[in-house]
């Protein structure tokens, strides 16, 4: 043990306890899918969150345009020190069935706003894209029974052993060859294994509180990265107030609300979603006010209960969403307007078979899931395509950007338990994927445009795909918004999830 | 010895142990113990260099690999050195054994035996606070110092059986087996030094916390083999194989290239980061040589009190202008390696501008501090000139 513990230490950082369910950037979605060019490359990248961390990463790389010949991959932080001095990159692994998928694992020391930066090179040369990633620790593992009872035994085993090795020496490690011990040796023992018992007691309790300790600091440290509560307040009869309370009472000393950066055009994306049922949906954007509030003058809304998601994204570009819940009464309010969007139609359908693939809109067309054949699986990376028709059933020409991309997308699950913001990106945040995009270090022609805002409106294809990934089984809703003709058109869609 | 059944050897017997005291070779079990704690001395030190300089790892890394063969290899050659003793009747050992559990074997094996087996237990531990509390990086956590506690046994068992096997030897034998105690010494002290790093880095050497956690750590190893061994000089000669062996570590473990795979990286590491330059106890362990001799004399309060003073005034008269040597352009070279630096330490680190940091932030506080070393030093003395006559009576 020849080293300084306490350099070991500051690269530790953070270790942590946790919790049952995987949460935040979104909620419940932990793991990253993106989809951006890499100078002439496009590729499909998916990063797998450790549930842990300091954890493992698994990196899967797909060049959807070829010539591809070798991938490497690298973490480092997002924004702030250290984030231009990464490590020796790790060369990923190429399929032995597809010449264009790689693979590669990541070790990711740091809870926070990190990204893994992906160089490619290949027959059309080099370049680079980074993909920024929440990193968090999720949950922990409780001891099994068998470990458990092995650990038992062993501990009663190194105990035991202990006080009878030193009662052994304290009566026959001094006797000569031969010799047998006497009364005398027989009664040092003794008074030396009770010694020894009171000093493995105390040992024991000692790791006993130690242990417990680390416990509660990693626990301490789950409950830092769990969402929010959003908690909201009515006033003047229309006007929601929203504060952010942390799960960890550190939270709201660490994490300014009053900083927080502007992501696709807006500090706060909230979505209220009637309940039960999912059948309302606003898409509001609040502003802030001083003190790290944010507020909105509601628009007219039937009375009911509501689940609140707020999407923000801190000043180091990490995401937070604020969860709650919130009964309105009937609210008179003001007409939408700028990107505030709504929907209304028919209840969640979680009955077997009830999944729909068209999605009837406001204005007469409809948009079309081109979802495949075949089961959805969880976990399982996938390019969600809509496409979108007019009421003669033609593909529009007149799509829009909607807050500078070409849609946005929410997927929920019926039980709440995940929510993701998703654009034609993936599921970054676009504020944090220009963090990453800063600092990139190639030349122009290498680096990354994937960031999938939208082309100017009468260019835009009536086809829009977001890249993304179940985190789970179960019944989701999602939620597709398009912008045609200045207004906000929104599809939905129901899944069942395997 | 009081209270005991005496059944002493023959005289036949006997004399056929002296002849066999002046031809015998060390035992393979001592061999295979120092082989084996070596294999964790050399597999910690690599291990360490390789978080400082890589940063990741596996399981299956060979510094990794040398830590657990130390627990393997002490393991089996204990456990079949108790169950030999035990079941064969003739066994050399089977006189000068202690019993346990219904097993026989020297007491040194024992507690290798048990070291052995709290390593084993820390595997699966280990395991499961990775899958819980994330990978670790960092030294001090429950698993860990479980497996530190049977990495000591090893060491503290491989002593009792030097110990036990040297304090029945005479003559040519005798020497060869102090040796190996010179050496099982090393490695604990080594263990008690290393442990304590945090707090001995070179910026800290101009701060009385550093002569006070020396004091805490070093004296007691330099009092014990001096009282345990007859020779006149084994404080200096311990301490020598101490710097050796930390020598080794500083010139060798840079001749390997080896790069940061984590981030992020503020040092340009390009070889594998050596141990600090080992501190200059050597001077104060000849002072304590040769003191000794001076006051055999003395009360053993007065004699600890005259040791622990020259101790820790030798220590601070060589270590504080070495410091200064540490800091300055001159120990830029590769005898002294102070340009090598673990890839996670910023360029903003004292450590790194090679300024001191002051842990004292009074004078008052200074000389308190010290006040309190030169008692600790005092007392270790003491504490182990007492462990050292108990150990010259370990017989089994």
């Amino acid at each position: 043990m020849k080293k300084d513990f306490q350099r070991r230490l500051l690269i530790a950082a953070v270790i942590l306890l946790g919790a049952a369910i995987p949460v935040l950037a979104h909620v419940g979605s932990p793991d990253v899918f993106y989809e951006g060019d890499a100078g002439p490359y496009h590729l499909f990248v998916t990063v797998r969150m450790p549930q842990v961390i300091p954890g493992v990463a698994e990196i899967q790389v797909r060049c959807e345009s070829g010539g591809v010949n070798s991938v490497q991959i690298v973490p480092l932080r997002l924004s702030g020190l250290g984030s231009n001095f990464p490590p020796t990159p790790d060369l990923a692994k190429v399929s032995k069935d597809d010449p264009q998928f790689f693979t590669g694992s990541l070790w990711l020391m740091e809870s926070g706003a990190l990204q893994v930066r992906v160089m490619v090179d290949g027959a059309k040369g080099k370049g680079e894209l980074s993909v920024p990633v929440a990193s968090f620790a999720q949950r922990t593992f409780p001891m099994d029974k068998p470990l458990a009872g092995l650990m038992v035994v062993m501990l009663l085993v190194l105990g035991i052993g202990v006080i009878s090795i030193a009662g052994a020496g304290a009566r026959e490690a001094s006797l000569e060859r031969g010799e047998v011990p006497g009364p005398s040796n027989a009664r040092r023992a003794k008074i030396v294994m009770v010694v020894t018992i009171i000093l493995v007691a105390g040992l024991l309790y000692l790791g006993k509180s130690w242990w417990a300790l680390e416990d509660s600091d990693y626990q301490g440290r789950v409950n830092f990265y769990k969402p929010p509560t959003a908690e909201t307040t009515l006033e003047n009869g229309n006007r929601l107030v929203i504060r952010a309370r942390g799960q960890n009472p550190k939270w709201s000393d660490r994490i300014n609300m009053g900083e927080v950066v502007p992501d696709h055009n807006h500090l706060m994306h909230l979505f209220l979603i009637e309940l039960p049922g999912m059948n309302r949906m606003w898409h509001l954007h609040p502003t802030l006010l001083k003190g790290g509030a944010f507020a909105d003058d509601l628009p007219t809304m039937p009375a009911g209960h509501y689940q609140v998601f707020a999407d923000v994204v801190d000043s180091r570009g990490f995401p937070w969403t604020l969860v709650g819940t919130v009964d309105l009464p009937e609210i008179n309010g003001k007409p939408l307007s700028g990107d505030d969007s709504s929907w209304s139609g028919e209840a969640l359908a979680s009955a077997p078979g009830k999944d729909n693939t068209v999605s009837q809109l406001a204005d007469g067309g409809r948009m079309i899931w081109e979802r495949g054949p075949g089961p959805l699986k969880a976990n399982t990376a996938m390019d969600f395509k809509f496409s979108v028709q007019d009421k003669d059933g033609k593909p529009v020409q007149d799509l829009e950007p909607y807050m500078g991309m070409a849609g946005h997308a929410e997927f929920v699950d019926s039980d709440l338990s995940v929510f993701a913001h998703v654009h034609p990106a993936g599921s970054v945040p676009m504020a944090s994927l220009e963090m990453a995009q800063a600092g990139l270090m190639g030349d122009a022609s290498s680096m990354q445009s994937g960031m999938a805002m939208a082309p100017a409106p009468g260019s835009m294809p009536a086809e829009v795909s977001f890249p993304y990934g179940f985190p789970k089984a179960g019944d989701y809703r999602i939620f597709v918004q398009v912008k045609r003709a200045g207004k906000v058109e929104t599809g939905v869609f129901d899944a069942q999830v395997q | 010895m009081a209270g005991t059944i005496s059944l002493q050897p023959p005289i036949q017997a006997r004399s056929v142990e002296r002849a066999y005291a002046e031809t015998a070779s060390i035992p393979w079990y001592i061999w295979c113990c120092v082989v084996s704690v070596l294999s964790a001395v050399v597999g910690s030190a690599w291990d360490i260099s390789w978080h400082e300089t890589v940063g990741r790892d596996t399981f299956w890394t060979p510094a990794h690999m040398l830590i657990y063969l130390s627990g393997v290899l002490a393991g089996i050659a204990c456990g079949y050195l108790i169950l030999s003793t035990t079941f064969q009747k003739d066994s050399r050992l089977r006189d000068v054994s202690v019993s346990m559990w219904g097993f026989r074997g020297p007491l040194g094996a024992f507690i290798c035996a048990w070291g052995a087996v709290a390593m084993i237990a820390a595997g699966p531990f280990d395991n499961w606070w990775h899958n819980s509390y994330g990978l670790d990086v960092k030294i001090l956590s429950p698993p860990h110092v479980l497996l530190a506690l049977g990495m000591i046994g090893i060491r503290f068992g491989t002593l009792v059986l030097v110990l036990a096997e040297m304090n029945r030897a005479e003559g040519a034998y005798y020497r060869k087996l102090e040796r190996m105690l010179f050496l099982a010494v090393v490695f604990l002290m080594g263990l008690t030094v290393g442990i304590m790093q945090e707090m001995t880095n070179r910026v800290l050497m101009h701060g009385a916390r550093f002569y006070l956690v020396m004091m805490i750590v070093a004296p007691i190893w330099i009092a014990t083999v001096a009282w345990v061994s007859k020779n006149r000089w084994a404080a200096t000669i311990m301490t020598a194989m101490w710097m050796a062996i930390h020598l080794a570590f500083v010139w060798i473990l840079p001749l390997f290239p080896a790069v940061p795979k984590l981030g992020p990286v503020y040092q340009n590491v390009t070889h594998l980061v050596p141990p600090d330059f080992p501190m200059l106890l050597i001077v104060p362990a000849i002072v304590f040589d040769l003191l000794r001799r001076q006051t055999a004399m003395w009360s053993r309060w007065k004699q600890a009190a005259a040791l622990g003073a020259a101790f820790l005034v030798s220590f601070v008269a060589v270590q504080w202008p070495f410091a200064d040597f540490l800091l300055s352009p001159e120990s830029r070279n590769r005898i002294f390696q102070t340009t090598n630096y673990p890839y996670f330490i910023p360029s903003t680190s004292p450590w790194v501008r090679n300024v001191f940091i002051h842990t004292d932030h009074t004078p008052g506080a200074f000389w308190l501090r010290m006040a309190i070393a030169l008692v600790a030093a005092i007392l270790m003395v003491r504490l182990g000139m007492s462990w050292g006559e108990w150990m010259r009576r370990i017989r089994r």
